[in-house]
């Protein structure tokens, strides 16, 4: 509860000047609020979280279902329209609105993986999906 | 020209459906739009037009976004205010009541799943609405390419082969 307080708290503070690069240091401090042994974001983990299939109603899913196999590719919701592509190297518009990534990191982890992410998952999304050329 | 066509598409869409349907349709898009409905109901299909269901469809939707067809669509409070809102006021049949304060889980309703709408489509088989590049009968877009501006007139159909 704290530590989503303080999410919000710093996503609001970062919120002016608001790339992945402002994002993952917000993440960062709340995952360093929540757990003092945080050491740092890791690209590796980030895309395990990203593959990562779980079964859904009779289906395997996971975040690739939807923002496709490959980050640099555009997606597709289950509704048939386009989702720009994830990775910020080829859509600079991904992650500058910490309102809006919020949103979805909490639509989202609830409909794949059941539960809302921690900051430490946030944040090591958001540098695998920086960290792709 | 196109102005002229838009109209007597969006004429034609509403005298059948008028005429068919006791609830009425009204295709043509409110004269002031909601930001907040355009980019949040539209982000994983086209912003479906308010005058395609009457106002208890719509309000049952907004009562269910947390498991939109299987999907997790909820909003913050103001936003799915202001949305419920703008749907309601614009639906098929300029719903005015009072906004209930808690309705029952029902199920979501559809607008492919509406009379006109399965009148309008008979002669679309359902196997073309499983082609690949359309998806499923909810992809409006598909074929009707100004779907998202409330015209469905038969100049604006083409389907994916
Ligand atoms: C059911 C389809 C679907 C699945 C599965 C899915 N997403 Fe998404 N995601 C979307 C859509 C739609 C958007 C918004 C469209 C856009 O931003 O272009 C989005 C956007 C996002 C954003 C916002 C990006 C930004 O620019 O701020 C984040 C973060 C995100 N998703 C994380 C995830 C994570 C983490 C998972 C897996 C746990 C996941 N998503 C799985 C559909 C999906
Ligand atoms: C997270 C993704 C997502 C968001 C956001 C979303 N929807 Fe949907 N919606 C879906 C999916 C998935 C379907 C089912 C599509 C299908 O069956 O092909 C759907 C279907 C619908 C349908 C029924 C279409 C039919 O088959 O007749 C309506 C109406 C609808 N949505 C309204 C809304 C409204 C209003 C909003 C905004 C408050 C909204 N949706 C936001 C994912 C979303
Ligand atoms: C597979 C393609 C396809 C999809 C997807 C589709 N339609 Fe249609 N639609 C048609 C065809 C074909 C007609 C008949 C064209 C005609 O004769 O005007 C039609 C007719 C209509 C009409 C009657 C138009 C008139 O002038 O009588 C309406 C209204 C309509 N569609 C709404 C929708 C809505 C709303 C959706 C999405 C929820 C949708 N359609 C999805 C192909 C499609």
């Amino acid at each position: 509860m704290k530590a989503t307080c303080l999410t919000m708290l710093l996503l609001l503070a970062t919120a002016a000047q608001a790339g992945p690069a402002e994002q993952i240091a917000g993440y960062r401090s709340a995952a360093q609020a929540a757990d003092p042994s945080f050491k740092d974001f890791s690209a590796e983990r980030g895309r395990e979280l990203y593959y990562r299939k779980v079964m859904k109603n009779g289906k395997m899913v996971s975040c690739a279902s939807c923002h496709s196999q490959d980050p640099r590719q555009p997606g597709q919701t289950p509704a048939f329209r386009p989702i720009g592509p994830m990775a910020t190297a080829v859509n600079p518009k991904r992650f500058t609105d910490p309102q809006k990534t919020e949103k979805w990191f909490r639509r989202n982890c609830d409909d794949v993986l059941s539960r809302q992410c921690t900051p430490q998952e946030k944040g090591d999304y958001l540098t695998f999906l920086s960290s792709i050329r | 020209m196109k102005r002229a066509t838009v109209f007597v598409g969006m004429m034609l869409v509403s005298s059948i459906l008028y005429a068919e349907e006791g609830e009425g349709l009204r295709v043509p898009m409110p004269a002031k739009i909601s930001k907040a409905w355009k980019s949040e109901c539209g982000s994983c299909h086209m912003a479906y037009p308010p005058g395609l269901l009457p106002g208890r469809s719509w309000q049952a939707i907004m009562n269910g976004l947390s498991n939109h067809f299987g999907n997790n669509a909820s909003l913050d409070k103001v936003t799915e205010a202001e949305i419920r809102q703008f749907l309601v006021y614009n639906s098929a049949d300029h719903d005015v009541r009072p906004l209930p304060a808690t309705a029952k889980p029902t199920p979501t309703p559809r607008i492919t799943e509406t009379a006109w709408f399965r009148r309008a489509h008979s002669e679309v088989p359902s196997s073309v609405f499983r082609r690949q590049g359309v998806g499923s009968a909810a992809n409006c877009m598909a074929c009707h390419h100004a779907a998202d501006k409330g015209v469905f007139a038969e100049e604006d159909v083409s389907i994916p082969r």
